[in-house]
């Protein structure tokens, strides 16, 4: 009797799902751009002056460890361990380049690598897993997704002001660290992992097999580059610049 | 750093620091594959790979509608003094991204969004005149009240100029033929639509007999009426195989889902306008005799500049400086100062109208193109310009400033 309730199914772990390995590739990455995203807003608090933007940047921080979190339970959920690595190749290269800014104290640039960059990257592709995730998987990238687009609002404000103040000055920092950052995201974002692997993902590169949750690595590229185009266009910058510095990226 | 580079690099004016300047945009798409790839590498430039095609068809449909460059159209008629710009105008090409293989008309909703941001970007640019080109037009010319809100911004489909260039071509590809046009069966494909219509009106009276053709039988009886009531001979169908006679003259003012078929039903030796968008019969699909020609395109006698310096590549002919009707029009009367709806709605292209925009055209030295088809050219002018000699790049207002 014993030995029978012991190996009831209530004891046991629930089974794994098919997909259950793509989606914690899909998790980790996207835990680890919050851990990225987390650190950066922690960056910038030490070079804000005024108290109000420290505690926004140590807010936003916060924000962005909660997002970590969230994902990270999604993958319990689903019966998984979801690592990071934010010393992986490409996310250290974006980490590195926000530190830059940092080290200049250029509060502007930091905005346009964190908040124009990689939260179109994050807006637009979480918008996508939230569509295909299913329950509270799917519900988390939307709701994220949407909090990550409340942020972009709110530096759209202050990007706007100070390109009005020296549009060409302001559009040559852009093109500078989009050459720099776009760049990093249009790598990692190929269709196919050709420099070796990303050190995020368990095994071998995700991407091929994103079409078992009816995603694909060229929507996700598609969607973040339309989403960061969509900004820039929303910040003044002429699309016709702004097309050509996409077009050049690399595929 | 070579020059070309440095203009690639170079960023082109804002929309904004132009805002005020811009006379005329250019709403457009590419209608092939390779269109859209020689415009993406001319984009990336010298110094990057290229893009392989299944990259560009996985990227191009996820940019949206913008600008993509300034447009200069030079006039042949003096300054007059009392207009600002009277010997040439300004403007911007904007595509919509339209993916080439979604020109038709299930991806409908998804296209006319396209053409409203494109529309957009047009307003927000400050363009006074905007021209509808290719698909953009058809898929307006009977929803100009999806466009968006505008200020001081016009709309015109260009379909009159179209419907002018088609007709000069039909006349003088029968001349060349020699073919007379009063003794000719004309059959329209698309016949009730803008350009269709407007070539039912202008040709009609010349010929012996009209063969309409149009999937809509209310509009095509309602045309027939029109044009009966003026003397002229007409059968309707709704498709070209009903017809009692076959036709010796033909103007497709749609794209044929089958090319061959329509080619199999005209008497031999035929002269064929190719008027739809995008062009579709290709030599290869003739019968023996059959002579087909592109119809609706104009060329432009004052010069065409563009920044970056697109020549060839989005305007892409065996001759230089040749656009689609569509897009003249637009470009014509911002050379006039005339910031007016032209082309609007659908059906309402009459002969007068086609005349007056043809001397408008004309007066700036926008004239009928040399004849071409898909197996190149069909006519050769007595004196053909040189294709470029790349023109200088457009003086910008951020070049201006420096």
């Amino acid at each position: 009797m014993e030995s029978v309730m012991s190996s009831s199914p209530a004891a046991q772990p629930a089974p794994l799902s098919p997909t259950a390995a793509i989606w914690q590739d899909v998790l980790a990455q996207a835990m680890t751009g919050e851990l990225i995203a987390a650190m950066n807003y922690t960056s910038l608090a030490e070079i804000c002056n005024d108290p109000e933007e420290v505690a926004d940047a140590l807010e936003h921080a916060a924000g962005e460890q909660g997002h970590a979190a969230a994902f990270a339970a999604e993958g319990r959920k689903m019966g998984v361990p979801v690592p990071s690595n934010v010393g992986a190749k490409y996310w250290r290269q974006l980490r590195e380049a926000f530190l830059r800014c940092i080290a200049e104290r250029d509060f502007i640039g930091c905005l346009i690598v964190q908040e124009i960059m990689l939260e179109s990257f994050a807006v637009a592709s979480y918008a996508r897993v939230g569509r295909v995730g299913r329950g509270s998987l799917g519900k988390t990238f939307a709701a994220i997704a949407a909090e990550e687009a409340e942020h972009i609002d709110h530096a759209m404000e202050i990007l706007r002001a100070e390109r009005a103040r020296d549009a060409r000055r302001f559009d040559e920092k852009v093109h500078r660290l989009h050459l720099d950052v776009m760049t990093t995201l249009a790598e990692m974002l190929t269709k196919e992992c050709r420099t070796g692997h990303c050190e995020v993902c368990h095994g071998s590169c995700v991407k091929p097999s994103l079409f078992e949750i009816s995603l694909s690595a060229a929507e996700l590229r598609g969607a973040s580059l339309q989403q960061y185009l969509k900004t820039l266009d929303m910040l003044g910058l002429p699309g016709e610049v702004t097309l050509q510095w996409v077009a050049q990226l690399p595929v | 750093m070579g020059s070309s580079v440095a203009s690639v690099a170079a960023p082109a004016p804002a929309v904004e620091e132009t805002a005020g300047e811009i006379d005329f945009a250019l709403i457009g798409h590419q209608e092939s594959w390779s269109a859209a790839a020689e415009v993406l590498a001319f984009l990336r430039g010298a110094g990057h790979p290229p893009m392989p095609d299944d990259e560009i068809r996985d990227i191009l449909p996820w940019i949206p509608p913008r600008a993509v460059c300034h447009v200069e159209v030079g006039s042949i008629a003096p300054p007059n003094g009392d207009r600002r710009r009277g010997a040439k105008a300004r403007g911007l090409y904007i595509d919509s991204f339209i993916p080439p293989d979604c020109l038709e008309s299930g991806h409908m909703h998804d296209n006319l969004a396209r053409v409203r941001a494109a529309a957009a970007c047009a307003i927000k640019a400050g363009a006074r005149i905007v021209s509808l080109g290719g698909f953009s037009s058809i898929l307006i010319e009977g929803n100009f009240d999806q466009l968006p809100a505008r200020n001081g911004t016009v709309f015109t489909t260009g379909n009159t100029l179209t419907v002018g260039f088609v007709v000069q071509g039909v006349r003088k590809m029968c001349a060349r033929e020699g073919r007379n046009l009063g003794e000719s069966t004309l059959l329209i494909v698309g016949a009730t639509g803008d350009v269709g219509s407007g070539c039912a009106r202008c040709l009609a009276p010349e010929v012996k007999r009209v063969l309409l053709s149009a999937r809509n039988p209310e509009r095509l009886r309602k045309l027939a009426a029109e044009l009966s009531a003026s003397g002229v001979q007409v059968e309707i169908a709704a498709g070209h195989e009903h017809f009692t006679v076959p036709a010796d003259l033909v103007i497709c003012a749609a794209s044929l889902a089958s090319p061959s078929l329509l080619l199999k039903r005209i008497s031999p030796g035929a002269v064929v306008c190719d008027a739809g968008y995008p062009k579709n019969i290709s030599p290869g699909a003739q019968i023996p005799g059959v002579r087909v020609f592109f119809g609706g395109l104009g060329q432009i006698a004052g010069g065409l500049r563009f920044a970056p310096d697109f020549h060839g590549i989005l305007n892409r002919h065996p001759f230089p400086d040749v656009v689609h009707g569509c897009l003249l029009e637009g470009m014509a009367l911002a050379l006039e100062s005339r910031f007016e709806p032209y082309s609007q709605g659908r059906g309402l292209i009459t002969p007068e109208r086609v005349a007056e925009i043809e001397a408008i055209a004309a007066r700036h030295g926008i004239h009928l193109a040399p004849l071409y088809n898909a197996g190149g050219p069909i006519d050769f002018p007595a004196v053909t310009r040189k294709p470029p000699n790349r023109p200088a790049p457009i003086a910008t207002a951020a070049a201006r400033g420096r």
